[in-house]
């Protein structure tokens, strides 16, 4: 048996007094997809970044087909064959794909001319060679999540081809891109190239994955088939074993909180990529969790959206009722007047701010609330921040430290928690857990379980299934901005599918 | 499980918002060095100036009353532009037409005094007013039609220059006092003396009750959070409600009464308007307020940090001047001190994870 492609022998990195790595070993083998499963900080980002050049290692040994290496930045990991794509992908949207492709090594006419048609050439040979069909003239700023993935993919080979470091690749497409990008991935595999898989999404690690090795407080917990059984990855991950992910289901609700009945969002301006509600029926009712399906672009962000009045510019036709009075939800002002509050599927974008201290960025919404006359009290944004505190495990526990420093998952929680201090009778969640770790998804399900409890109405969009089926009572599915399909929670997650994908299951 | 406390009473609503530092659990000292940068500035720049001061008869110049006295009357008016500056710079804007404005506000002033034969009150209310409006136009503007201040107010300096030409028809409108027509009020002049034994100027008392008021609304007022949260995230700022264009409009309202307020300082301190006056002053006090280490990103600032700054550019000056040494490196003095500034800034950001 020969050296593996790529190995890790003893791999120990600390920053400043924090040990990162305790002592990791890893291997891949040529044509293999090996999952690199972790929660944050357990080790697996500065794995990676030992891997792709951006740091060196303090101890141990990284080896490539049995010869010891040593990167001292990104360029010589290349050079030795090694292509990382990190989740944000280094594209620049206002480029064309070939440009892109070809960014730093342009293709020249001799004179210093850029070669134009010779790179789109290239740029066409290349993508088509993994099956994609993407006009290299178009813009990335054109396309979709799923498209500006598969470009970077193709960026990154074209610098090195033997070893593909893929940072959450999926955590933003939606199936059917997932599944795609799966093919692609097992293309590269077949021909050779080691691919590393590093993913949140347990669910995805069966469909893809050769060989699992799970990470833990900077070691390797253990190494597993990628058929185990999800509750053992789960223990693995968390170092204990999780029952219950998902809390039990709410007995029975109370009357209804929101109402939409044959509603439409009619835009102001047209506008290609938003799918408006389209003649959307549906019910929240109090200590209700209700999801959103569908597949990417079948309207369930733009529904939450067009409710908190945070989507384009138009107006609502149809029936929509709040505690059975109309109601018209055209602006913030008039959804939080309603009791409607919103946490967006990008909480650095629009959820936070990030420089600012947790503490400030939990009152932001009750600001109000907080300054009687126009003046902060210190005494009440106290109270809400410890109220906040008490109801969510935001580690660490100091609402003085900026909120970017925090984790994806105590991030989210700071978001949650933000928008609960208003009290809202309806909370509008997209994407509650994009990014978040198991061990924090499963305390923001039961957390939200036990606000549904108090009364809450919650509709929550999301494009993890699992996610939907465990959490929710019901799962209404839209496509093209219409609801198709209603299913009580815990159904079968390919009857979901088909009923979003316009199939009969 | 360990009960650990939350430190929230009174260190959240104390810590201003500017630098988050992290109180237990990781205390970056270069973050603490930003976030008294422009004090430590001017300590090191006064140590500086007790060093390299000339010396007369044994006394250190730099340190008479009369030298400080001077110093400090010399910043009161881009000291005044600054703070109004600093509330537009942590929404993460820019007001260019500040020194226009001032210019023009002389020139109102004087004019409105002596052509116009308008009482002391009427004259400082209505120009007041006018720079507040002027602001609020610019505000309005940025906010209604979705343009970048820096164009909106690039124009208005424009137009405040422009303004100030016609209504002074280029001339100098000198400030003569007495009773009666073509005349200032007497009392007018104040703002050019001393008081308390004639040591504290007026324009820097007016300076730092301004920088009082200003620094109490920044910090424990409603109006002041919102402040922090347009620019901290203006997005998420929209999404819990905060009325983000009445703030963006309010804080151009803010520097458009500051500039007003520093025109009439000036009418008053030099005896006469022109439409030339308070020339590349927008520029002296975005200088103040980043030596003072508000973010040009928004979101982070502290009105302390731009008095401070202030008084470090003005004490920096003066200390130059005193060893004769030309306009020029000054020029070239204040460049590495906010290119110092800026950089220290960045590598905060950069420890954060948050800039590049």
């Amino acid at each position: 048996m020969s050296a593996p492609l790529l190995s890790v022998t003893g791999a120990v990195k600390r920053f400043g007094g924090v040990q990162a790595l305790r002592g990791v070993d890893f291997d891949l083998k040529a044509g293999e997809i090996h999952a690199l499963l972790g929660e944050n900080g357990a080790g697996k980002s500065t794995l990676m970044n030992l891997l792709s050049g951006v740091h060196t290692p303090d101890e141990g040994e990284i080896r490539i087909d049995g010869k010891p290496v040593r990167f001292n930045n990104p360029r010589e990991a290349q050079a030795a064959g090694i292509a990382t794509i990190f989740q944000e992908l280094d594209l620049v949207p206002s480029l064309d794909v070939a440009a892109n492709l070809f960014l730093g090594r342009e293709l020249m006419r001799p004179g210093g001319m850029l070669d134009v048609p010779a790179m789109r050439r290239e740029a066409k040979r290349r993508l088509e060679a993994i099956e994609l069909a993407i006009d290299p003239a178009r813009l990335v700023a054109d396309l979709s999540i799923g498209q500006r993935q598969v470009v970077a993919i193709v960026k990154a080979l074209s610098y090195a081809s033997r070893v593909l470091i893929m940072d959450e690749p999926t955590a933003a497409l939606t199936v059917g891109e997932v599944e795609r990008l799966f093919d692609i991935m097992r293309k590269l595999a077949a021909t050779g190239v080691g691919i590393v898989y590093i993913s949140h999404r347990l669910e995805e690690v069966p469909d893809i994955a050769d060989r699992v090795t799970v990470m833990r407080d900077g070691r390797v917990a253990g190494i597993t088939e990628p058929h185990a059984p999800q509750a053992e990855l789960v223990r693995l991950l968390v170092g204990r074993p999780l029952d219950e992910l998902y809390p039990e289901r709410a007995k029975s609700a109370g009357k209804t909180l929101l109402r939409l009945k044959d509603a439409s969002f009619r835009l102001t301006r047209e506008s290609a990529g938003w799918q408006p509600p389209n003649g959307i029926s549906l019910e929240v009712r109090e200590g209700e969790i209700v999801g959103l399906a569908g597949i990417m672009g079948a309207g369930r962000t733009e529904l939450l959206s067009a409710l908190y009045g945070t989507g384009l510019a138009g107006r609502w036709q149809g029936e929509l009722a709040v505690d059975g009075r109309p109601v018209k939800l055209e602006s913030i002002n008039a959804a939080r007047k309603a009791g409607i509050a919103f946490v967006t599927d990008d909480r650095r974008g629009s959820g936070l701010m990030l420089r600012m201290a947790v503490g400030l960025n939990l009152v932001m919404s009750v600001i109000r609330r907080i300054s009687p006359a126009g003046l902060m009290s210190p005494r009440r944004q106290a109270e809400a921040v410890r109220q906040s505190f008490g109801q969510f495990d935001i580690r660490p526990k100091n609402p003085d430290i900026a909120v970017g420093a925090l984790s994806g998952g105590n991030q989210q929680k700071v978001v949650l928690a933000k928008e609960i201090l208003g009290n809202p009778r309806l909370l509008l969640l997209d994407e509650p857990t994009r990014g978040v770790d198991v061990g924090a998804k499963g305390e923001i399900y039961a957390r939200l379980r036990a606000l549904a409890a108090q009364g809450l109405g919650i509709l929550v969009a999301s494009s993890e299934m699992p996610e939907l089926i465990g959490l929710c009572d019901r799962i209404v599915v839209l496509r093209q901005g219409r609801d198709v399909a209603e299913f009580n929670g815990g159904v079968d997650e390919h009857t979901v599918l088909a009923a979003a994908n316009g199939r009969e299951a | 499980m360990s009960d650990q406390k939350i430190s929230v009473a009174a260190s959240t609503a104390a810590s201003s918002p500017a630098a988050p530092a992290a109180s237990k659990h990781r205390v970056d000292p270069l973050a603490i060095i930003v976030r008294f940068q422009s004090l430590i500035g001017l300590v090191l720049v006064a140590i500086g100036g007790v060093i390299f001061s000339p010396r007369r008869h044994g006394e250190i110049l730099f340190l008479n009353p009369d030298n400080i006295a001077n110093i400090v009357r010399a910043v009161s008016e881009t000291g005044i532009i600054a703070i109004g500056m600093t509330f537009v710079i942590i929404t993460a804007g820019i007001d260019l037409s500040v020194g226009a404005v001032l210019g023009l506000s002389a020139v109102v002033t004087a004019t409105m005094m002596i052509s116009g034969g308008f009482g002391l009150i009427a004259t400082i209310l209505a120009v007041l007013v006018m720079g507040t409006v002027f602001g609020i136009v610019q505000g309005t503007i940025s906010t209604r039609f979705r343009l970048e201040p820096f164009i909106v107010t690039l124009a208005g300096l424009q137009a405040a220059r422009g303004l100030a030409l016609v209504v002074s028809g280029n001339q100098y409108i000198n400030i003569s006092y007495g009773d009666g027509p073509g005349l200032a009020p007497p009392v007018f002049a104040v703002l050019g003396e001393r008081l308390f034994d004639n040591t504290v100027p007026v324009a820097t008392i007016v300076f730092i009750i301004f920088a009082a008021i200003a620094t109490i609304v920044l910090n424990t007022t409603r109006f002041g959070r919102y402040v922090y949260a347009v620019g901290g995230n203006e997005r998420a700022a929209r999404i819990s409600g905060v009325p983000v264009s009445m703030v963006k409009i309010s804080v151009y309202a803010i520097t458009g009464f500051a500039s007003a307020l520093a025109g009439i300082v000036h009418a008053g301190q030099f005896n006469f308007g022109s439409a030339n006056d308070g020339m590349g002053y927008e520029l002296t006090a975005i200088a103040a307020v980043v030596i003072g280490g508000t973010s040009l990103f928004g979101g982070a600032g502290s009105m302390v940090g731009t008095v401070a700054g202030t008084i470090m550019l003005g004490a920096l000056a003066n200390i130059l001047q005193l060893n004769n040494i030309t306009p020029a490196m000054q020029l070239l003095a204040t460049a590495a001190i906010i290119v110092l500034a800026a950089v220290l800034q960045s590598l905060v950001r950069r420890r954060e994870g948050l800039g590049r």
